[in-house]
């Protein structure tokens, strides 16, 4: 019996030996991957729920981007003006009797809703003489074109006489970049 | 092919890859012939050298059929020149008949010669040792220490008897035919083919034809002379049919030994042996018919008789009659039925003590050779080892098939630089949707002058029966200190001249439910979120106060104009408090765009 320890040494021992490095070996590289892998997947994920959430937000910011773009150069300009011009152009609209700009008045300082938020606003007062119906669409297009405005005071009287026409009294706090 | 080192001279390494190549080049896994005995194969080849000649004899086990085999003479068994060819004459003859190996079974008929023990070897219970000795240490055995080991061959012959004066003898034959067997082996492994050598004694297994050839009177000594054609030898047996003793007398170139007449009587006084009956045992193809005569002589009131092989159970009509060995060789063992049994011949049979060989293969060339069950075992190492490839391959595909899968995993090969470059993307986006959140709420539409004005409009409809003197809206801060979202209140106050037919209405507008329908039905028709009701962040709070018309003065009809102030009998005056609280989605950031 020379042999036995040979056969039983080389013919089972070894190969169980290097069956067990070679297998070893790949389960260690491949757990060594699958560690890195599960780091990778959960760099993965983070990436595809901010790519989603990306998309998403894009998604939602692009169907507003424009109408803020025009938000933001209208508030890029001076109130006063821009209500002027605005002022103007809704005067074009309608009758001239029926709606006549009568003030202008820049408060130059901040109140009202202004006062709430650390934003920047100003307060502008107003005054107007014409019909209801008409001062209401007047005002209707001037709170369109400027949709910063904040009404913030609004009287309404009788302008007297026979006449058919009221007085308004306005103050808007405008909010401004 | 390949020659084989002893293991010995071998390193591990070594000795694994000469089994491998044992195992590869050889049949000796496959063939379990090589381990086995001469006389346990199928297919066996019988010589009887006798000094007169060789008689050589095929036997086949599964027909029991005996054949004529390969010519051979004396010359061929002892010339090493001859020993080639006959042996490619025995492993081609083999072939030629179908069998997967041959047992060459060497009967030594031309010798035979005893050495007694040394005396201090006494114990029966001892033979199991000594047999061992004979074989590997037999000189610490033999009483005669003069003979030289390597020339001879010693087996143990019990003396079963009970009074025996030695519990046993050796068996001595010299070892002139072992170059010949050995060759016989070579030519075997040469061939890849099994031959199995195995060398008897002639006389000790024509002892195992007496049970069956020779009836001795109940309870009588008795006397068995076998006579060769070198020798002859006397086994004396007592009254139980059990060996006391064997010896042997050489004819010196006689026919028969010269002194067989002394050695015989002088054997029988020795023994105590009282008339005991003699059987001649002719074994030599040259009988000597005086040799019967010279018995009677000697034992003249003895029945002295020659036993006649052509009625024994052992005549066979291929194998010369003086050659009965070659039949008892390959027959099973004799039973009671068969013949009469003795303690002896039992013990020979069951032992195989007159089956023993004298010539084996060295211990030296045996051990080259991987041993049986290690042969087995690299065989089943074979099966092992692939299992256990299989299991490392499935396991290391499994694992490659894991890391190939990862590989291919659009994770894996995912950048992390582009994780980052999207955080920075989301990190742009999330801060212009915060902006735009916060423009979306600063421009929210919570305070417009239309809204307002059709709010009147709806509190009094035309021809309700109001006349409304002053109508003034206020939009106060409602603070909310530590909180990121301020509420506000709007405050409506309306004084004016109401007709009776108006009380109804200013009542539905002083009720809860009254002006919560009138602002949702303003929310609804102007898509103005300011005015929804359905909010519990929000609270809207009605108050009319109705009193006389000091004024008032009774008309006729059709002298009633809907401006006049006196033609209303009621003043009222309207306020509604509508206060948004800091959870309102309408609520206004208190922080800066960011």
């Amino acid at each position: 019996m020379f042999y036995r320890q040979s056969i039983a040494l080389f013919g089972i021992v070894l190969p169980l030996i290097v069956a067990g490095v070679v297998v070893g070996g790949a389960f260690f590289v491949s757990s060594s991957m699958a560690s890195d892998f599960a780091e990778k997947q959960q760099y993965y994920k983070t990436y595809e729920v901010n790519r989603i959430g990306a998309l998403g937000i894009e998604a939602e910011v692009s169907r507003k981007r424009e109408r803020v773009a025009e938000w933001k150069k209208q508030l890029e300009d001076e109130t006063k003006s821009t209500m002027n011009s605005n002022l103007h152009k809704i005067q074009e609209l309608l009758p001239s009797k029926e709606f006549m700009p009568t003030s202008i008045d820049p408060l130059n300082s901040a109140g009202g809703l202004g006062s709430l938020s650390a934003q920047k606003s100003t307060q502008i007062h107003l005054g107007f003489r014409g019909t209801y119906r008409t001062v209401q669409r007047a005002f209707l297009e001037l709170e369109t074109r400027m949709p910063q405005l904040q009404l913030q005071e609004l009287k309404m009287d009788p302008s007297g006489g026979a006449s058919s026409l009221l007085n308004f009294d306005v103050t808007y706090t405008a909010w401004e970049n | 092919m390949a020659t084989f080192q002893h293991p010995s001279a071998l390193n591990p390494l070594q000795r694994y890859s000469q089994a491998c190549a044992v195992l590869r080049s050889t049949s000796r896994a496959r063939n379990d012939a090589w381990y086995r005995q001469a006389l346990d194969l199928d297919f066996q080849l019988h010589l009887r050298a006798d000094g007169t000649g060789v008689l050589c004899r095929a036997w086949t086990r599964k027909t029991g059929q005996w054949s004529t085999g390969p010519a051979v003479d004396e010359d061929t068994l002892k010339n090493p020149e001859k020993f080639p060819a006959f042996a490619a004459e025995v492993v081609a003859f083999a072939q030629k008949s179908g069998a997967t190996a041959v047992g060459v079974v060497l009967h030594v008929a031309d010798e035979f010669a005893t050495t007694e023990l040394k005396p201090s070897f006494d114990n029966p219970g001892a033979l199991a040792d000594l047999r061992v000795a004979a074989e590997v240490d037999p000189a610490s055995i033999l009483d005669d220490s003069s003979i030289p080991p390597d020339q001879n061959s010693w087996r143990i012959l019990p003396y079963p008897a009970a009074g025996s004066e030695a519990i046993a003898t050796t068996i001595t034959l010299t070892r002139l035919y072992g170059p010949f067997l050995d060759q016989l082996r070579l030519a075997g492994e040469a061939a890849n083919f099994p031959v199995v050598t195995h060398a008897l004694s002639a006389p000790l297994v024509a002892l195992l034809t007496i049970p069956r050839a020779v009836r001795p009177s109940e309870g009588r000594t008795f006397l068995t002379v076998l006579h060769y054609a070198n020798f002859t030898v006397l086994a004396f047996f007592n009254e139980h049919g059990d060996l006391r003793l064997i010896r042997t007398l050489q004819h010196r170139g006689q026919r028969r030994p010269s002194n067989l007449r002394h050695a015989a009587s002088t054997t029988t006084a020795a023994l105590e042996f009282v008339d005991p009956e003699v059987y001649l045992l002719h074994l030599s193809p040259h009988a000597d018919p005086g040799l019967i005569a010279d018995l009677r002589v000697v034992f003249p009131s003895s029945r002295v008789e020659e036993i006649d092989w052509i009625q024994s159970p052992f005549n066979v009509a291929e194998i010369p009659p003086h050659a009965p060995e070659l039949q008892v060789s390959v027959s099973p063992p004799t039973d009671e039925a068969q013949g009469a049994i003795s303690h002896t011949f039992a013990t020979f049979q069951s032992e195989r003590w007159a089956f023993q060989n004298f010539l084996p293969t060295p211990r030296d060339t045996a051990e080259i050779y991987p041993a049986r069950s290690e042969m087995r075992l690299l065989r089943a190492i074979r099966m092992i080892r692939l299992g256990i490839a299989v299991a490392a391959v499935l396991a290391l595909a499994w694992a490659l098939f894991g890391v190939f899968t990862i590989l291919r995993s659009p994770e894996w090969a995912f950048d992390t630089k582009a994780d980052q470059a999207v955080k920075q993307r989301l990190a742009g986006l999330n801060a212009e949707k915060q902006r735009v959140e916060h423009w979306d709420n600063l421009l929210a539409d919570r305070s417009k002058a239309w809204t307002t004005m059709e709010l009147v409009c709806r509190l009094f409809p035309e021809r309700s029966g109001v006349l409304i003197r002053t109508c003034q809206h206020l939009v106060r801060a409602d603070p909310a200190p530590g909180k990121q979202q301020a509420g506000f209140i709007k405050e409506w106050k309306i004084s004016g001249y109401a007709r009776d037919e108006a009380i109804p209405r200013l009542n539905l507008i002083n009720s809860s439910q009254g002006i919560a329908a009138i602002f949702s039905e303003l929310s609804r028709v102007t898509q103005n979120p300011a005015f929804r009701t359905d909010l519990i962040s929000r609270s809207l709070i009605p108050n009319v106060r109705t009193q006389e018309n000091g004024g008032f003065r009774m008309r006729a009809a059709e002298e009633i104009q809907d401006d006049d102030p006196t033609t209303y009998p009621w003043t009222f005056e309207l306020s509604i408090t509508q206060r948004f609280e800091s959870g309102d989605p309408m609520s206004i950031n208190v922080a800066k765009a960011p």
